[in-house]
């Protein structure tokens, strides 16, 4: 390690000192409040198990929401994202499509569903509508993406062919984009499930909507069950979707088995 | 083994009506610095099985690419039967799908089939529709399969791209090319890393395809052996500029630069720093 680099971090250790001074973050604060836990987890076992019926089924809506959000951002992500790849058009149509996504992204999807709650009021809706527009910022960027890294090998042969932009479109850049298009859809609904759990905090429906109002009312233990039900499901769809991207998207986009011991 | 015949008479290339590809002091670079072709001139009379050799980085590649109009000149001119090539000109765009075009990386579009990717050269006579659906006419079917059967694809219609071999892939390009029924046939060392029965295969199957459609083939070549054997013209360029253009008619080669080489010559000079 060179002096160089004892000094950059230094200076980062440094930053971080004065920055947790300047917000109030005391670890004492945190090692004081860790028996609090404890009743938590007290309060939890004497929940009554009728309850759990109650908190899969809230799961089970917010999967419908995060669900119809992934496919339906994607849908729209889908155009967005060919008008805004480099490779596929001039400055004058991409330059203005990129801006629109990025002032998309910059809204985190609670306030979409803040905006949206305003809008058509409260219930899962809203937060089908804010999961929508989070998705279609985030899969159109990513998409376009994956379109500007296609080989141009391909696009150029087909291009010296005489054929239209939707034609290449059709026989290039969809087929050579797609497992990119299925592996972040996958990454997207995992994300959606989770933003969605959070969603009910400002009226938006889905799980989050319940833990909230136990929490209001101080049921720290009802509320410890459904983010229970939300941790064991986000846990559960982490792992199928690695088990799916092996199976067929890895293999689809090399040519190659993936070997699963 | 050709004998050379002694001709001087330059202006026999230039004094033919028929000039399918004209290039006049064309120069061209890729970063505005160094010249990847300097001051080419060429004329290539329709129906001519053309060769272009060269050591690799010469400029063969660009030579074919400034052909098809996806690259501009920086200097001179060039004509593609009267048409300035370029991928941005109207009526070159419509003229495109004449030209088969093979990059030395081939082009293939590897998730998608075989048979789906020799169709991609009918995609010009297909209406939006039918190209939006995928939906060939059965006409465009028949004659994709005729083309695998001549280039030896047969039975592998329904393999992805990226699953076949070297020598497959090559002809899956050579098969599109031929599928956009072209005028002119621009291949770019199509050959030169399959074996020499393979290869002769191929430069038959091209040589053959070229008398039946009268096609004007321009083909680049590693090695100058199978360019004297299957061209009429041979052009040799060296750092960007066209060191030698010969003919070669049955046994006899005419010079139209130097007129004073004989084939072992021309061999010896350029069979050394043709392999790689
Ligand atoms: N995309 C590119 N960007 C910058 N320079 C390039 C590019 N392609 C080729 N060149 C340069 O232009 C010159 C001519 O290249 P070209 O590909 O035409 O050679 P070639 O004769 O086809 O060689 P090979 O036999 O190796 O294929 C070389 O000096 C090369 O480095
Ligand atoms: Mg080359």
């Amino acid at each position: 390690m060179t002096p160089k680099n004892n000094i950059i971090i230094g200076i980062i250790i440094a930053l971080v000192v004065v920055a947790s001074y300047n917000v109030d973050a005391n670890p004492l604060e945190f090692a004081k409040g860790l028996p609090n836990l404890a009743i938590v987890a007290e309060e939890m076992f004497l929940v009554e198990p009728k309850y759990i019926p109650t908190a899969l089924w809230a799961m089970f809506e917010t999967i419908q929401m995060a669900f119809i959000g992934t496919v339906v951002g994607t849908a729209i992500a889908l155009p967005l994202s060919m008008l805004a790849a480099r490779n596929l058009n001039s400055k004058y149509v991409y330059a203005p499509v990129r801006a629109l996504l990025a002032a998309i992204r910059t809204f985190p999807s609670i306030l979409w569903a803040i905006l949206f709650v305003i809008m058509v009021g409260l219930g899962t809706f809203a937060g089908v509508l804010a999961i929508v527009m989070y998705t279609v910022g985030f899969v159109a960027k990513l998409q376009y993406e994956a379109i500007e890294t296609i080989d141009s090998d391909p696009m150029d042969a087909v291009n010296s062919i005489g054929v239209s932009k939707w034609q290449l479109i059709r026989y290039v850049v969809i087929p050579e984009s797609a497992s990119h298009l299925l592996s972040q859809m996958l990454y997207m609904f995992d994300y959606n499930v989770r933003q969605t759990s959070i969603l009910g905090l400002v009226g938006a429906g889905g799980i989050g909507f319940y833990i909230i109002n136990y929490i209001k009312f101080f049921e720290y233990g009802k509320a410890a069950i459904f983010m229970l039900v939300v941790l064991v499901t986000v846990l559960f769809i982490d792992w199928a979707s690695v088990k799916i991207r092996d199976k067929y998207i890895i293999k689809s986009q090399h040519g190659m088995k993936v070997i699963t011991k | 083994m050709k004998q050379i015949q002694m001709t001087q008479n330059p202006s026999f290339s230039l004094i033919s009506t028929n000039k399918i590809i004209q290039m006049n002091n064309v120069w061209t670079s890729y970063d505005s610095k160094n010249f990847a072709l300097e001051g080419i001139n060429l004329s290539i009379s329709r129906g001519t099985n053309y060769a272009i050799v060269g050591q690799s980085g010469s400029g063969k590649s660009t030579l074919l690419k400034l052909m098809n109009g996806m690259m501009i000149p920086s200097k001179g001119t060039i004509k593609i039967d009267y048409v300035t090539p370029n991928i941005n000109n109207k009526k070159f765009k419509k003229m495109m799908h004449t030209i088969g075009y093979i990059p030395q990386s081939l082009g293939l579009v590897k998730n998608i089939t075989v048979l789906e990717n020799i169709l991609i050269g009918a995609l010009p006579r297909l209406t939006k529709l039918q190209s939006l659906f995928k939906k060939f006419p059965e006409s465009e079917i028949q004659e994709a399969k005729r083309i695998m059967s001549l280039v030896g694809l047969s039975g592998k219609e329904d393999r992805k791209a990226y699953m076949l071999s070297g020598g497959e892939k090559r002809r899956v390009a050579i098969a599109r090319a031929l599928m956009q029924k072209p005028t002119i046939l621009l291949a770019d060392e199509i050959v030169s890393e399959l074996d020499h029965v393979t290869a002769r295969e191929i430069m038959n199957l091209i040589a053959d395809a070229q008398k039946r459609m009268n096609l004007t083939a321009i083909m680049v070549h590693h090695d100058m052996q199978l360019a004297l054997e299957y061209a009429n013209r041979v052009a040799v360029i060296k750092e960007g500029r066209k060191i030698l253009e010969i003919g070669v008619e049955g046994d006899t080669i005419v010079d139209f630069q130097t007129g004073d080489l004989n084939t072992e010559e021309i061999m010896e000079m350029y069979s050394d720093d043709t392999k790689k």
